[in-house]
């Protein structure tokens, strides 16, 4: 054990001082022996030990044989640190492949992934586990979650092609039947997904895909991670269900483009300002908004009966399943087009 | 509460051992206790060694210019002092040098001539500069091995009639615990009447106990300068008749008066050539030469070199005797002492001295037969003095040993 962790620190150190490089081709052949199975070299082992100890035992003799003893367990965390970061490190450079971050539990903590919002995952941490004395469900959930990663992988290899995904009952921003089909997964309370809408109209994809939508409402520790996530895509759902004839930008788009692009009259965006109103004052401004956008009193109030109904209900939970088991992304807003899926926040660049 | 001091040793008495200043490039609190592997070498054998490097460095042996003139006689010179310190003719031995005292006992070992022995006896507590190559030698003699006790005193126990037509190689001075082989002239006079010969490793016996070596009837002494103040060096000193018989096998230039395309005629009147193939260490071999001389001079706090060494050997044996959970090898004082400690690695405390800048030697000081094939011990720590030792190396020494045996039990 001490000739493993002596090799770690020594690779460490020589790569700055060449006073210890010397030591590695020791260090190295005590670890061979100790990974074979084979006693480790007791000299080498035994010279680093000493040297390490000899400062003390000049000033104090008496503590050379807890220090001793601390050294050893010292060299036990050193392997297992090593050995942890090492499997981290292998983990995340999978995670970063498969689902563009490199923390699939808190997608947005990881700084190497495009930005975005993430879909939290529910199981419990392996420390959090470790935490509530479950040994044997932090190591099941920690591998579970890395051969489900494994798994994903030829998923991350496939052509995407958008129309294996689409939602009931799509809308399109803008309609060509040259143009190929684009669909996204958004959160309307996600500001990643507002800051995409923006790239998509400065790129002016819409002219180049026909971009549709899956709305997803992220799910929160409590509720939703948006308040009014819900609301707004269940009248998104109603709207499609009831599109307005002879409407030049589906009603529901109409929404969507000012959640993600207006300001309410405060100076505030309208998504932040929809994101901080209860669900009574989100309604209304909804209902304001339809007959803004020239939806009859009738009209409205099939929209508001749907919204709240089973069928938009059931669409919600079939698009649910669409996201986390077919698209299987964990990062809002993901889009596919181009044969790829992008997940997170894509560049006006990208989207070109 | 006050221990009785009724059973105690009274303290040693204090000499005046103060560096000399031919070591005063010695760094001050730094402790060498290892002149049992290389003794330090004074200022005058540096400033001997320098002085050839520097002003006429140059290759010795039949040369015609003014430096290799110079080297030549100072070489020359050089083996007169060697003959000198021991005591022996030119007109009966020789002076060779070569590497260290192993490759000297090798040369002689190996190139033995077939036939004319019937054993090589050796004994239990050799060097492996010694045990070695009578194994090898053995071998290729196709002859038995012979190892025999030492008594307590060093002297080689032996039977006459196992001596008859042997090779006898054992060591003066053991470089263990510096127990002297003290029936040597008996050794030489009984081997030498059954037709054998007596081969002495000097290496230990050369720098602080020649006494035993004053013309020597041995065939051959072998030793190294760099344990007696010198430069590293090996040198043989070797009889005549031993140099000539035997069956060489390492030849090259310096060896040879002519050379044909198939044969060779080897320099003749010079038997000290036959073990000296190729070139020399011309400037190490001057040294050694200097130091033979410093030897004879010194008076280390006006002591002659050997009351300095007796009077710290004594000093250094009962400071180390006091110290509890150590075991000392040694009966007596001496030069060299080994000890270890049964609770504590021997390796271990010599890092741990080392970093109270006090040098000594762990593990089995190149004599593993004898003392972890046969003893049974553990590795252990040896500390040796020379003439650059002093009381105050052997106080830090012993306070440092006693500090760390207290605070490791």
């Amino acid at each position: 054990m001490f000739c493993i962790a002596a090799f770690i620190v020594l690779v460490v150190m020589a790569a700055f001082s060449a006073k210890y490089r010397r030591y590695v081709g020791k260090a190295w052949n005590c670890t061979w022996r100790r990974v074979t199975f084979r006693p480790c070299d007791t000299t080498f082992k035994q010279d680093i030990k000493d040297h390490l100890l000899a400062p003390i035992a000049v000033r104090r003799p008496g503590l050379v044989r807890p220090a001793s003893i601390g050294l050893e367990i010292l060299a036990v965390l050193v392997l297992v640190t090593t050995i942890w970061s090492g499997y981290t490190v292998v983990k995340s450079a999978v995670n970063l492949y498969v689902y563009g971050t490199c923390n699939k539990q808190d997608s947005a903590s990881c700084t190497l992934g495009a930005e975005a919002c993430s879909i939290p995952d529910e199981t419990p941490g392996f420390m959090e586990s470790l935490g509530e004395f479950d040994v044997l469900g932090a190591f099941g959930n920690e591998f579970g979650s890395l051969g489900e990663t494994f798994a994903a992988i030829p998923a991350r290899l496939q052509t995407w092609t958008a129309e294996d995904y689409l939602p009931a009952n799509a809308s399109y921003l803008t309609e060509d039947t040259a143009n190929p089909v684009a669909v996204e997964v958004i959160d309307p309370g996600c500001t990643f997904c507002k800051a995409l809408f923006q790239n998509i109209e400065e790129a002016g994809f819409e002219s180049a895909y026909n971009l549709t939508y899956i709305a997803y409402p992220i799910a929160g520790t409590e509720g939703y991670k948006f308040p009014n996530s819900l609301l707004v895509t269940q009248y998104l759902e109603a709207l499609r269900l009831h599109p307005l004839d002879g409407a030049e930008t589906p009603v529901d788009w109409q929404v969507l483009e000012r959640i993600f692009t207006e300001k309410a009259e405060t100076g505030l965006p309208w998504q932040e300002t929809i994101n901080s109103m209860d669900s009574d004052e989100a309604t209304a401004t909804l209902v304001d908004w339809l007959g803004e956008f020239g939806l009859s009193a009738d009209q409205i109030d099939a929209v508001v009966t749907e919204a709240a109904s089973d069928t938009v209900t059931d669409i919600i939970a079939a698009n649910k399943t669409l996201v986390e088991e077919k698209i299987a992304t964990v990062k809002i807003p993901t889009i596919i087009f181009d044969g790829r899926r992008h997940d997170g926040l894509v560049s006006v660049d990208g989207l070109q | 509460m006050k221990r009785s001091t009724l059973f105690r040793r009274p303290a040693a008495e204090r000499l005046d051992t103060g560096r000399s200043g031919d070591f005063g490039y010695l760094q001050s609190g730094e402790v060498y206790l290892d002149a049992a592997c290389q003794s330090l070498r004074p200022q005058p054998v540096i400033d001997a060694l320098t002085d050839y490097y520097t002003t006429y460095n140059a290759c010795g042996g039949r040369v015609k210019y003014a430096w290799g003139l110079k080297v030549d006689a100072a070489v020359a010179d050089t083996r007169k002092a060697v003959l000198g310190l021991l005591g022996l003719s030119n007109k009966s031995h020789a002076v060779s040098f070569t590497l260290n005292t192993t490759y000297g006992l090798n040369l002689l070992l190996q190139q033995l001539p077939l036939g004319r022995f019937t054993r090589v006896v050796t004994s239990h507590v050799e060097h492996n500069s010694v045990f070695l190559p009578t194994i090898t030698a053995a071998r290729r003699l196709g002859v038995d091995r012979l190892v025999l006790g030492r008594a307590a005193d060093g002297a080689l126990l032996y039977e006459p009639a196992q001596l008859e037509k042997a090779v006898v190689v054992v060591n003066a001075t053991s470089n263990i615990d510096g127990r002297q082989l003290s029936n040597l002239a008996d050794l030489v006079r009984d081997t030498h009447a059954r037709g054998g010969i007596v081969i002495v490793d000097a290496a230990q016996a050369m720098g602080h106990s020649r006494a035993l070596l004053q013309k020597t009837e041995a065939d051959a002494v072998c030793f190294s300068g760099h344990k007696m103040y010198a430069a590293s060096l090996g040198v043989v000193v070797a009889r005549h008749e031993l140099l000539t018989s035997l069956e060489l096998g390492f030849v090259g230039g310096g060896m040879v008066s002519d050379v044909r395309e198939n044969d060779f005629d080897l320099v003749q009147g010079d038997p000290a050539a036959l073990l000296e193939p190729g070139l020399q260490a011309w400037g190490e071999i001057i040294a050694l030469g200097r130091a033979i001389e410093w030897l004879g001079d010194v008076r280390p706090g006006g002591l002659t070199p050997a009351e300095h060494i007796t009077g710290l050997s004594r000093r250094l044996h009962d400071g180390l005797a006091e110290i509890p959970g150590l075991t000392l090898l040694n009966t007596e004082p001496s030069p060299v002492i080994s000890l270890y400690a049964p609770a504590q690695d021997s390796h271990r405390l010599a890092v741990f001295l080392s970093h109270s800048r006090i040098s000594v030697r762990s593990g089995y000081f190149c004599a593993h037969h004898y003392l972890k094939e046969q003893l049974g011990l553990p590795p252990l720590l040896r500390l040796s003095l020379g003439l650059h030792s002093t009381e105050s190396d052997i106080d830090s020494a012993t306070q440092a040993l006693t500090r760390l045996m207290k605070g490791l039990s």
